[in-house]
């Protein structure tokens, strides 16, 4: 195999976000260093200023169409790599907004918590355009190598660094698998990028080397039983961390999923399809089960984040376009409505302290607007219309019961009914226990307009979606020939590029 | 006036909307009561647009009027379509009445949190209009799944029973189990259209429209499935024996408002009439469906009025009566005839005057005694002679003496289900006794015989609100018992045409839908 590694100008075009990113990280790193006395915020402020630049750069290629692919194939640029591109940049930048008043927190090393956060976007943002087995396990560990650091990033604090010890030996074993998996592939294939992989023969080698590839991505995503990492890192991380992995890794690694199943794997689909049903059930039902004995906010939103991402592995087990079409804006639902309770939980945190369920009664008497928001996001993760929750487990389920997967649609309805429970139990402590210390709290602006963009999120997403639809139609229009199970075995193999 | 103010307005947008606008209104209000008129002042208004769609209705027609569409999320086929036929629209009024009813009665007995009970309960106004204007089957979840969070908030904030927080949270949990299977009915509706779009290369190609739904054959055998996954929806929201335990709960420890809506308004069983019959025809006249069905009325008919005879306390009796009550209904569903039908109808209709009206009169002993045990009362006659009179009114409607609306209602019903099969009707019959025995029975015991120990002191008889209510419920019993006419005429279009579509089946699809489709 020979890469073609010159470069062109207009080539370089396709790179312009992850340049732009990569400058302004040192730039915020040299701000940093050069003037000691800014205070730390502002450099919170620099930082999303430059991702806005990303993102605007983001959506002006997505808008003018722009699509190619680098550095034979190992890099592309689509529909698909533009979505999550945008996902991960509009994550990024609510969670450093979220992040303002926790930094403060922090004894040491204030500044260099955003370069990390960036430097973490810039990894998954790589991720969302990995489009052969290499950059997968490279730009897989790029974007781990900040998250490692930012979760032990309380270093008084035993939790936390027990955290950031257990998501690095699990991530580093991870990865391990990721290489080998990778290694016997190209064994047996002697293939990296997804589309040339898409033409091998079935052989018992290349099933173990997915399975192990799908096991570290597993990892990532946090699907049972791949998940034992979550519950304690989610709980030690500092709470802004927490929610920047709850959500933006998890759209990264899907990006790779999808391109996984959907282009190299796509002749096994009747197997896969197994795999993924399997893991979606595990995911779903330990999730919400679990979910429904913890104390602690953080724990419980863990588990029931390992329950979302059952919910959305049923569209890719539905492995058709609609499937995928729906991963993206559930996704999207759930982008809003997870960040926006994180944001509540790491207010919430500021102001008293704790995340304990428990601490959490009469917050309707200390500040409506916080119980209000809480709510609305508790209600679109668990699915209730008009909220945006409900259209994208709608869109998944209509996905699923297309391709026949009755089993999987049951349980996870009887699933949605399960967490219906403990939402409503945090609902319950909200607005009708009475509050320990009746005082009203009081959020900062960064904070709020995090809330406001949740709530709007989840609302519009969820009474008109139609643009955002459009969108994600748009953006898997190459897998619009990975057709229903009717069709013949071996579809044709997906263009590059849009 | 009328005519230009109906043409082209959207007034089912503005019916469907209007309560949630003045519960965010009532948001800016501080003053108790202020947001007591406002409250009012919105119901009112609510009511009197109810009214004007009721006379602006086209009685003897199979069409939907008022018809509203707008496309909301066209990949998915789902769409804003709402409109109002002969089945639907005595809801919308009825919905309208009982509401402005409880904003009265609520003036004087909710002492805390004013604001936020009227914002729920006009909130709650909104999602159940919705359910029944609603024409697309996506959009009717939306608010059926919707209802039940102000549900929530007004079980739990407002009821007074102590054990209300688990009462909230069963219901809650037991509605929303049946509907997620209702959902996968729903989305196998929309797949059967979009094969059948896709062969016959009609656009759209998905859709969730009833109208579009209709025109679309569906093989017998997934009609059962489908049939029977809404009404696991349906079954637990009516609710129907054995998907009850949750009513006797939330009727008791919630707020008589709630308990008002809960028993007066038949969700579930409209909810078979609406789109289980003229979806799926053919699973609901095959002969497993009807007879698991009438044998499920007929066990809620006896079971209800046994249990109801033996309770003490007189929420729990009503919501066992309304249960025997909603057996009735369903046994007039798939008797499959016109009859039957009509009188199910009918009798959803009138459950809304008599159960309804039969729990705000518990409320109105529940404001005197605090409880509505019977060891509260004994010999009430005697001191409240205007609450007595009208308890005995509403109560003889509920046990369908003639003259009365529950007579016209149960009468068809048996006729229905006598034409259907001789032995529904006999076990049906026996309903209407048990029925008359628990009523006058608890009746006897609480408004008679000597005053009840220990509670001497003096009960004040209704006030101006009460009588309103009270009077204005008698009215609507007295004017279906008497005179039904005008609202069977208004039902007799939409029923003539589901019957044919019931005789046509599915398959005979196209002809049978152009009568019910369109205006």
């Amino acid at each position: 195999m020979t890469f073609n590694l010159t470069l062109s100008g207009a080539d370089l075009l396709l790179l312009v976000p992850e340049m732009l990113l990569t400058v302004w990280l040192c730039v915020v790193l040299i701000v940093d260093f050069a003037m000691p006395r800014l205070p730390k915020e502002h450099l919170a402020y620099l930082s999303v200023g430059g991702l806005g630049g990303v993102l605007a750069c983001l959506l002006w290629f997505d808008l003018a169409g722009i699509s190619g692919s680098l550095f034979a194939h190992m890099f592309v640029v689509d529909g698909l790599a533009l979505f999550f591109k945008i996902f991960v940049v509009g994550a990024t930048i609510l969670v450093i907004l979220a992040s303002v008043d926790y930094v403060r927190r922090f004894r040491f090393f204030k500044g260099e918590y955003y370069f990390l956060v960036l430097m973490s976007a810039l990894g998954m943002m790589f991720m969302a355009s990995a489009n052969d087995l290499l950059s997968v396990f490279i730009t897989l560990e790029f974007s781990t190598f900040g998250f490692y650091v930012l979760v032990a990033y309380l270093r008084d604090d035993a939790a936390s660094n027990e955290a950031g010890l257990k998501f690095f030996i699990l991530g580093v074993f991870a990865a391990a698998i990721l290489a080998y998996g990778i290694s016997l592939v190209y064994g047996e294939t002697g293939k990296l990028v997804f589309q040339d992989i898409a033409a091998a023969s079935y052989t018992p080698g290349l099933v173990i080397g997915f399975l192990l590839i799908f096991a570290a991505l597993g990892f990532k995503i946090g699907a049972v039983p791949f998940h034992s990492w979550i519950p304690d890192t989610y709980h030690g991380a500092p709470t802004p961390v927490t929610a920047f992995l709850s959500i933006a890794p998890k759209g990264a690694a899907f990006a790779i999923l999808i391109r996984m199943f959907f282009v190299s794997l796509v002749a096994f689909k009747p197997a896969w399809v197994l795999l993924l049903v399997g893991a979606s059930i595990l995911s779903m039902t330990y999730g919400n089960i679990v979910a429904i004995a913890q104390r602690n906010m953080k724990r419980l939103l863990a588990y029931s984040g390992i329950a979302q991402i059952g919910n959305i592995l049923i569209g890719l087990a539905a492995g058709t376009k609609m499937g995928g079409d729906a991963i993206l804006f559930y996704l999207l639902t759930y982008l809003f409505a997870n960040l926006g309770a994180f944001a509540i939980v790491i207010a919430v945190g500021n102001l008293i302290r704790s995340d304990e369920i428990e601490d959490y009664s009469g917050l309707n008497r200390r500040s409506p607007f916080l119980a209000f928001a809480m709510l609305v996001f508790l209600l679109s993760l668990a699915g209730v219309p008009p909220l945006a929750g409900f259209i994208g487990k709608l869109y998944i389920f209509v996905a699923a019961i297309k391709e026949g997967l009755y089993t999987l649609i049951i349980v996870g309805l009887i699933n949605i009914v399960i967490s219906m429970y403990y939402y409503l139990v945090i609902v319950k402590k909200m607005y009708i226990n009475e509050p320990t210390d009746p005082s009203p709290l009081s959020i900062s602006g960064p904070m709020k307009a995090v809330v406001y963009v949740g709530l709007a999120g989840t609302l519009i997403l969820g009474i008109y979606p139609q643009p955002f639809i459009d969108w994600v139609v748009a953006a898997t229009l190459m897998f619009s020939n990975v057709v229903d199970s009717t069709a013949s075995m071996r579809p044709t193999v997906p263009p590059f590029g849009g | 006036m009328l005519e230009e103010f109906a043409f082209g307005f959207p007034i089912l947008s503005l019916l469907l909307f209007l309560p949630l606008l003045g519960a965010l209104s009532l948001w800016l209000l501080d003053d108790e009561d202020l947001i007591k008129n406002a409250a009012l002042a919105v119901s009112a208004l609510e009511l009197v647009l109810a009214i004007i769609v009721l006379l602006r209705f086209v009685p003897d027609s199979a069409a939907m009027q008022f018809s509203e569409r707008l496309r909301w999320i066209p990949p998915l086929g789902i769409s804003y379509h709402l409109a109002v036929d002969g089945i639907s629209v005595l809801f919308v009024g009825l919905t309208a009445l009982l509401t402005t009813l409880i904003v009265v009665h609520s003036c004087d007995t909710v002492r805390q949190q004013i604001k936020l009970y009227f914002m729920t309960l006009l909130a709650l106004e909104t999602t159940i209009i919705g359910i029944f204007v609603s024409i697309d089957l996506i959009l009717f979840f939306v608010f059926w799944e919707l209802m039940l969070i102000p549900s929530y908030f007004l079980i739990k904030l407002w009821g007074g029973g102590v054990e209300r927080q688990y009462a909230a949270l069963k219901y809650v949990l037991y509605t929303l189990l049946g509907s997620v299977f209702m959902l996968v009915g729903i989305a196998l509706l929309n797949l059967n259209y979009h094969d059948w779009a896709v062969t016959h290369h009609i656009e759209p190609s998905y859709s969730f429209d009833f109208l579009e739904l209709l025109t679309v054959p569906i093989p017998r055998d997934q009609q059962i499935l489908i049939f029977w996954l809404i009404f696991a929806g349906l079954a637990f929201k009516a609710p129907i024996v054995p998907f009850h335990t949750w009513l006797p709960d939330v009727l008791l420890e919630g707020p008589i408002g709630m308990a008002v809506v809960l028993a007066g308004i038949k969700l579930g069983t409209y909810g078979f009439i609406r789109f289980s019959l003229p979806l799926l025809p053919d699973a609901s006249k095959s002969e497993g469906v009807v007879t698991i069905m009438a044998t499920l009325a007929l066990i809620a008919i006896v079971y209800g009025a046994i249990v109801a005879l033996i309770q003490p306390d007189f929420r729990r009796l009503l919501a066992f009566s309304s249960i025997s009550h909603l057996g009735f209904v369903v046994l007039g569903l798939f008797a499959l005839n016109f009859q039957g039908l009509q009188g199910s109808l009918l009798t959803m209709i009138n459950l809304g005057f008599s159960t309804a009206g039969l729990f705000f009169m518990a409320g109105f002993l529940y404001v005197r005694r605090h409880n509505t045990h019977l060891s509260a009362f004994g010999g009430l006659a005697r001191q409240v002679p205007l609450l007595a009179t009208f308890l005995l009114i509403i109560g003889l409607a509920s046990i369908g003496l003639p003259g009365t609306n529950g007579f016209v209602g149960e009468f068809l019903i048996l006729l229905g289900a006598f034409k259907a099969h001789w032995v529904y009707g006999a076990v049906a019959v026996t309903g209407v006794i048990l029925g008359a025995a628990y009523f006058l029975w608890y009746y006897e015991r609480a408004m008679f015989g000597p005053l009840a120990q220990g509670l001497g002191q003096a009960m004040a008889d209704l006030h101006a609100r009460e009588l309103f209510i009270a009077v204005s419920l008698s009215i609507m019993i007295f004017w279906i018992g008497l005179y039904p006419a005008p609202f069977l005429r208004i039902m007799n279009g939409s029923v003539q045409a589901l019957v044919q579509r019931l005789d046509h089946g599915s398959a005979g699809a196209v002809q049978a839908t152009r009568l019910i489709s369109r205006e």
